[in-house]
């Protein structure tokens, strides 16, 4: 029956069309002419950089984790992509799931998983970060003087290498040396335990991207609209209910621009725990167990990579894009609950 | 004056344990639990501590609360007298706060300085180099024998001594050698780069031409891959187009711009009135003519913030040179700290050198920050408030 009816309105719909005088199709003129192609001439340099470098690379690295590609092995590129490996496509996402390493010293699961608690683990650093910041922001938005030569002082190592930093670090907890001597916390100590080391790398992350993050927040606080502050302190709120009824809400865009950018970059950690725990070992014989509990999943990667596993390392590439992908759409999701809610 | 303070702050948190405790205790009195309950105790304690309270005590404390403009039992708070009291408090705070961001940076440069002391004998070089540099607190306890700015010297030495194919004309270079590379992947790409991206920013801003949302959102949708998963692919193709050897792999990609950089100067564009552009089609002038004549000038505050960010994140870089450069004569200067610091970072003679490196190494990137501190704080802002 309502088969019947929906058949008869799109016969109906369909004659109605037909009856209607055909639109003449409009010439584009020239000067829309013009402009479509002044507009495609001035984003196509950063079209095709975007394509070749970013997505092109990525169906490459995809590729690549398909194959059997050595650096030992192989010498050109193209025998390396040409090479499937023979025992199937997945079989470095089998591999690095086994149990058993190929030099019996530690199986590539136990590394895998390894590498990627680390590196979570090292993730602690942004709700801490962005507490304290926020905190800092509210003390700035505060109607102080200095509060530009604050955000500047803030900034300053947001701004500085990370690689002259990370050197820094590594001698400021160096063991018996000035944190140690002035606050007792001695993190580098041979036999300290990993957890602990691992504190000195989030301190560092922390440190670094505090600037970055109360000026955004100082941005965003700024943002907030003070009128709705008058409003709420003339109906006798206190500053205390202002500030989570009131700011928070007017902040959320800027919180989560922050969190998903962080999370996006914390994933990457590499640099920090790169210069202060060194790299990942080289082959399995050299493994120590006190440094490779510390090496984040990027390191694993770049470790692999040294050791000439082309095909390996970039099938873990692909599995970090995975998760990264997978967390920020988790983020996006809980988001879109929230405006539900 | 902190002992005050934290007396002070102490003073609200108990006024509101007294007004609290009753509701408190019926909300645990349901649920029980250990932990209720104890906590249902300590607050019936202090409760009736507060209401056992002596009046000469009363007295005391409200006035001493009253001087801090809190109204604590029946004493009037000032809002003027807070103000002064929570502005002691965050300026305390905050001047703690940036110490900690500061003073890493005066330590650098100290322990950069630290040296071996002589011995007993007057001749002998004990080898405490490494000591006497982590265990500086405001200056090391010995500086160098050979002249204050020695570390310096020996930086540029050894890392001279660690690549030694680095040559011109048989002599070593391998430090200046570096700083050239580390100018050369900066300078160049962020150039190119930036303009690329503000052109870019200019069609998505300015423009209507078809497929722009699509290609906005594919070239936007490109920030969700990371680099370590691109980072193979890229040097396997670039190896075998020679790129690894001489720079190349480091300059071309940065030259096509990058979509977050043409995204602000995007968003800068939006505030900027179409009405110029209008007129200056009218009179005559083309896309191109607009773009370079009328966009570039107006919008030269974000362009220049994203120049100076980007010259910033390309002269910090670590990874892609640590992946895509083989050649000891194409090593940036991140990677000569990093060369340093795995040959010499543990080595108790050479440790301070390693030091002096990184502090050579970041010292342009301050001086450029203490330039265009205005110009970059406030790019960032402009992020924050539009995000």
């Amino acid at each position: 029956m309502e088969n019947k009816n929906i058949a008869l309105a799109q016969e109906a719909a369909y004659a109605d069309e037909l009856t209607q005088p055909v639109p003449q199709k409009r010439k584009i003129n020239r000067a829309k002419l013009q402009e479509n192609i002044w507009g495609w001439i001035f984003v196509s340099a950063l079209v095709l950089g975007t394509t070749v470098f970013v997505y092109i690379a990525f169906i490459l690295s995809l590729w690549i984790s398909f194959t059997d590609y050595d650096a030992f092995i192989m010498t050109t590129f193209w025998e390396g992509l040409g090479s499937i490996h023979p025992d199937g496509f997945w079989h470095w996402y089998q591999y690095m799931f086994t149990a058993e390493g190929a030099y019996g010293v530690a199986g590539e699961m136990e590394d895998f998983w390894g590498t990627l608690g680390t590196t979570c683990f090292y993730l602690i650093g942004i709700p801490i970060g962005m507490v304290l910041s926020l905190g800092i922001a509210v003390l700035m938005t505060r109607d102080i003087k200095l509060s530009g030569t604050f955000r500047v002082i803030y900034y300053i190592p947001t701004v500085a290498s990370t690689v002259s930093i990370a050197v820094m670090w590594t001698n400021l907890f160096g063991d018996g040396g000035f944190m140690a001597t002035v606050f007792g916390i001695n993190l580098l100590a041979a036999g300290t335990h990993p957890a602990l080391q691992k504190m000195c790398v989030i301190l560092l992350t922390v440190w670094k991207g505090l600037g970055g993050t109360v000026v955004l927040f100082v941005a965003g606080l700024n943002g907030v609209n003070a009128s709705y502050h008058e409003a709420a302190e003339i109906d006798g709120a206190n500053a205390w209910s202002i500030f989570w009824r009131i700011t928070m809400p007017q902040l959320y865009p800027t919180i989560f621009y922050v969190l998903v950018t962080s999370v996006i970059g914390g994933m990457q950690i590499f640099i920090e725990p790169n210069l202060i725990f060194g790299n990942y070992p080289a082959t399995g014989n050299m493994a120590t167990s006190g440094t490779r509990d510390n090496i984040p999943f990027v390191g694993y990667i770049f470790g692999v990579f040294n050791n000439g596993e082309w095909a390996h390392a970039s099938a873990l590439g692909i599995i970090l894009a995975i998760i990264i992908f997978l967390l920020t759409l988790i983020q996006f999701a809980l988001d879109a609950r929230r405006d539900k809610a | 004056m902190t002992d005050k303070i934290l007396e002070t702050m102490d003073e609200p948190v108990e006024e509101n344990v007294l007004t609290e405790v009753p509701s408190g205790e019926n909300a645990e009195a349901e649920k029980g639990g250990k932990f209720g309950n104890a906590l249902r105790k300590a607050g019936k304690a202090v409760g009736r501590f507060f209401k056992n309270i002596p009046a000469y005590l009363r007295a005391a404390l409200r006035t001493f609360c009253g001087w801090f403009g809190f109204g604590v039992f029946g004493g009037r708070s000032s809002k003027k007298r807070k103000k002064i009291f929570f502005d002691v408090i965050g300026y305390t705070l905050l001047t703690i706060g940036g110490i900690t961001m500061l003073y890493p940076f005066w330590w650098m440069f100290a322990a950069s300085l630290a040296g071996p002391t002589i011995g007993a004998d007057g001749v002998t070089v004990t080898s405490n180099a490494l000591q006497n540099m982590i265990t500086t607190i405001f200056w090391p306890a010995a500086t160098s024998n050979f002249g204050l700015f020695y570390n310096y010297q020996q930086a540029i030495t050894l890392l001279n001594s660690a690549w030694q194919t680095v040559t011109i004309g048989g002599q070593a270079y391998a430090f200046w050698r570096s700083v050239i590379n580390t100018l050369l992947y900066s300078l160049i790409p962020v150039t190119v780069g930036v303009f690329t991206s503000a052109s870019a920013a200019f069609a998505f801003a300015k423009l209507d031409f078809k497929g722009k949302n699509f290609v906005f959102f594919y070239c936007l949708a490109a920030i969700m891959i990371p680099f370590p998963s691109i980072m193979i692919a890229q040097f396997c193709v670039y190896s075998s187009i020679g790129w690894t050897d001489n720079g190349l792999a480091m300059i071309v990609p940065g030259c096509f711009g990058a979509i977050l950089t043409a995204f602000f100067i995007r968003q800068y564009l939006y505030g900027m009135p179409t009405a110029i552009l209008e007129a200056a089609r009218i009179d005559g002038a083309g896309y191109w003519r607009q773009f370079t004549s009328f966009v570039i000038p107006l919008a030269k505050p974000a362009i220049m913030a994203q120049f100076i960010l980007s010259f910033m994140g390309s002269w910090n870089n670590y990874l892609a040179p640590q992946v895509f450069i083989t050649e000891d004569m194409w090593k940036p200067l991140t990677l000569a700290i990093g060369q340093l610091d795995t040959s010499y970072g543990t080595d108790v003679t050479n440790a301070p050198s390693v030091m002096a490196a990184s502090v050579l190494a970041l010292l342009p990137i301050l001086i450029l920050f203490a330039i265009f501190q205005k110009t970059i704080i406030g790019s960032i802002m402009l992020t924050g408030s539009k995000e």
